[in-house]
């Protein structure tokens, strides 16, 4: 179903997402770098942003998180409330299909009840996007959320069209039936116009047809070396990728010794540590292999789609300029 | 525990814990809770998360056959943080555990065939499951054969039992073969000399030199230090062994156990696997489709 929200209702459309919880938005902390948080008012958020660093994995995945209390009797489980609801405004397309991934993940046969928790409790508000040169979710098919969303805002010139994904964004359009009016032949046309110049506008390109025997092949490439040569082994990369949800389990004790927590915190696969198992043995002792290790892991396939949704943050953030496509495109053979 | 949360372990009492060698202990864990231990059903070769709060949780492989459904069976080794923690426990202690975890072994598959056991060291431990699973249905399988390799005999697990086995095995149509690594070691060298026809210095490899064994009708099973599959696989295969009748269990650094925390993904972009809730049990027709598993 679609509906279109002129300018002018913009700011009442704001409110009405106050009131189904907190609205957290992409807000501008520093020259071109964004991050979503908190926000009281429409003016905070920044709608046109090109990508925050910090994807909305966090919201679902936590940074750190108890996971229970213990003391010497019993665990108090640290799952989080069912009604605390968090709207989640201005969502790019790969950042939606990047969630359907770790969906596919956390809420498969052994599901995780704090993610199934936060999912549930969220309203996921997508918006459209220009391509940056750093964007090539195109290639990689995640280009455009087909669901995963409550509400996906286009830009159009009189407000935006939308597409509703939900019952709960349904619900919501309709209890503000005063904010939206049916989109008409123009809106529809100026949709359509919009959608061509954005997958014109892509300047990278990724060719991934079959990439995953092309990882098969390269496991002794020399390109794992090179480039490992330059990598840092910070784990940056990890922590700015929507789809990386690798955590480590950690117990903290408090001062009596009987009482404390266990967390899990996220955890990077470019860390020395995480391919560590008893006795000091590492089935990843070097960053060549931990580097070959991520990009196969980010080149597998979860339920059909590959790992890697084309935000181009881990490029966009990596201290050492290691660009994701151009290694891809190595390990292919056309560089 | 809360019911449908994956994280929450149980807790389980210390029944026994019994020194085997200066750094694994035999434990052996009562659950609690009666309603999750009717449901903690596992199979050989699974594993379960073990934990002693404050310190952390490591994966563990189950190493008897399941006998009674309130009680759980562990070989430890004292190697790190977590397992230091288990050793400084007493009988009578808590330990929370999760589990189990894990394929485990086929063995309704490797029924009609005989088994070879090739155990190095701790690999031993949940080889003991399949031993003690095959020998309680003993009808339903061939001539068990076990080649254990171990560093020397104080470091052998289970002795008696072994031994046992070593002395008696063949009354019961099972085969116990024994290779030792350190020359100097005495009471090994007895055991060869009494029965040079299943004990030899060396490593687990040149037990094959002992025993003829046949790949049409024959399931291998091994597990021990990642340097020896390369080895064991590398004499299979010179008998022709199907890949996909050999069988292995891997070894990883599992925090969640159900395919969540992404320590144990292996392979490369056409064959990602978890080792946690794809394996840890392989085949090594897995192996060779997957890089980095062995």
């Amino acid at each position: 179903m679609y509906k279109v929200l002129a300018n002018e209702n913009l700011p009442a459309f704001f409110e009405s997402l106050k009131k189904i919880g907190k609205v957290y938005g992409p807000v501008k902390v520093r020259e071109s770098s964004y991050d979503f948080r908190e926000v009281e008012s429409l003016s905070e958020v920044d709608l046109t942003y090109t990508r925050t660093m910090i994807p909305p994995k966090k919201f679902f995945v936590k940074p750190k998180e108890t996971i229970f209390d213990f003391d010497e009797e019993k665990l108090e489980f640290k799952e989080p409330p069912d009604e605390e609801v968090k709207v989640i405004l201005g969502v790019h397309h790969c950042d939606i299909n990047a969630l359907k991934i770790l969906d596919s993940i956390y809420m498969d046969e052994t599901p995780d009840k704090y993610y199934i928790q936060r999912r549930n409790s969220s309203f996921i508000i997508g918006v459209s996007c220009t391509p940056d040169e750093y964007c090539f979710c195109k290639s990689v098919g995640t280009s455009y959320a087909q669901d995963g969303f409550d509400l996906f805002l286009h830009e159009i010139s009189r407000g935006y069209l939308v597409r509703i994904g939900s019952e709960k964004g349904y619900e919501l359009i309709n209890d503000n039936k005063d904010l939206f009016e049916d989109a008409k032949p123009e809106d529809t046309e100026e949709f359509k116009q919009n959608e061509k110049e954005r997958l014109e506008a892509f300047k990278l390109e990724l060719n991934v047809s079959g990439i995953q025997d092309m990882l098969g092949l390269s496991y002794e490439d020399p390109v794992w070396k090179e480039t490992a040569d330059d990598c840092f082994g910070c784990g940056t990369c990890n922590l700015v990728c929507p789809t990386c949800r690798c955590y480590d389990v950690v117990d903290y004790v408090g001062l009596s010794l009987k009482s404390g927590e266990r967390v899990r915190r996220w955890d990077s696969c470019m860390l020395r540590k995480h391919g560590l198992v008893a006795g000091g043995l590492n089935f990843r002792p070097t960053r060549v292999e931990r580097l070959r290790n991520r990009f196969n892991c980010k080149g597998s396939f979860t339920d059909g789609s590959l790992s890697c949704v084309g935000c181009g943050r881990c490029t966009v953030y990596c201290p050492a300029g290691i660009s994701f496509v151009e290694v891809m495109k190595k390990v292919r053979g056309e560089l | 525990m809360v019911k449908d949360n994956v994280l929450a372990p149980t807790p389980a009492k210390i029944l026994k814990s019994e020194n085997m060698t200066e750094i694994e202990k035999h434990i052996e864990l009562e659950i609690l809770d009666k309603e999750i231990a009717k449901n903690f059903v596992y199979k050989p070769g699974q594993f379960v998360e073990v934990g002693v709060m404050g310190v952390g949780e490591a994966p563990i492989s189950i190493c008897a056959a399941r006998k009674k459904e309130d009680l759980l069976e562990l070989c430890v080794r004292k190697v790190g943080r977590v397992t230091n923690a288990i050793h400084r426990l007493n009988v009578g202690d808590i330990l929370w555990i999760r589990g189990p975890y894990g394929n485990g072994f086929p063995m309704e598959k490797m029924e009609g065939s005989d088994l070879l056991l090739v155990a190095g060291g701790l690999g031993i431990a949940p080889l003991r499951g399949v031993l003690q699973y095959a020998l309680s249905n003993r009808e339903k399988y061939g001539t068990i054969t076990i080649m254990y390799g171990i560093r020397c005999y104080t470091a052998m697990l289970w002795r008696d039992e072994f031994l046992h086995l070593f002395y008696e095995g063949d009354k019961i149509n099972v085969e116990f073969y024994l290779s030792y690594e350190d020359s100097s070691d005495r009471q090994c060298y007895e055991l060869q000399c009494e029965r040079s026809d299943r004990c030899m210095q060396g490593v687990v490899t040149r037990l094959f030199g002992l025993k003829e064994v046949e790949p049409e009708n024959t399931y291998a099973v091994i597990c021990g230090p990642p340097i020896m599959y390369k080895f064991v696989i590398q004499e299979l295969m010179k008998r022709n062994f199907d890949p996909k009748k050999i069988y292995m269990t891997l070894e990883r650094r599992m925090k969640c156990g159900v395919g969540k925390c992404g320590h144990c993904i292996i392979g490369s972009g056409k064959n990602i696997k978890y080792v946690c809730k794809d394996g840890p049990v392989f085949t090594y027709w897995d192996a060779l489709n997957t890089k980095g598993m062995i």
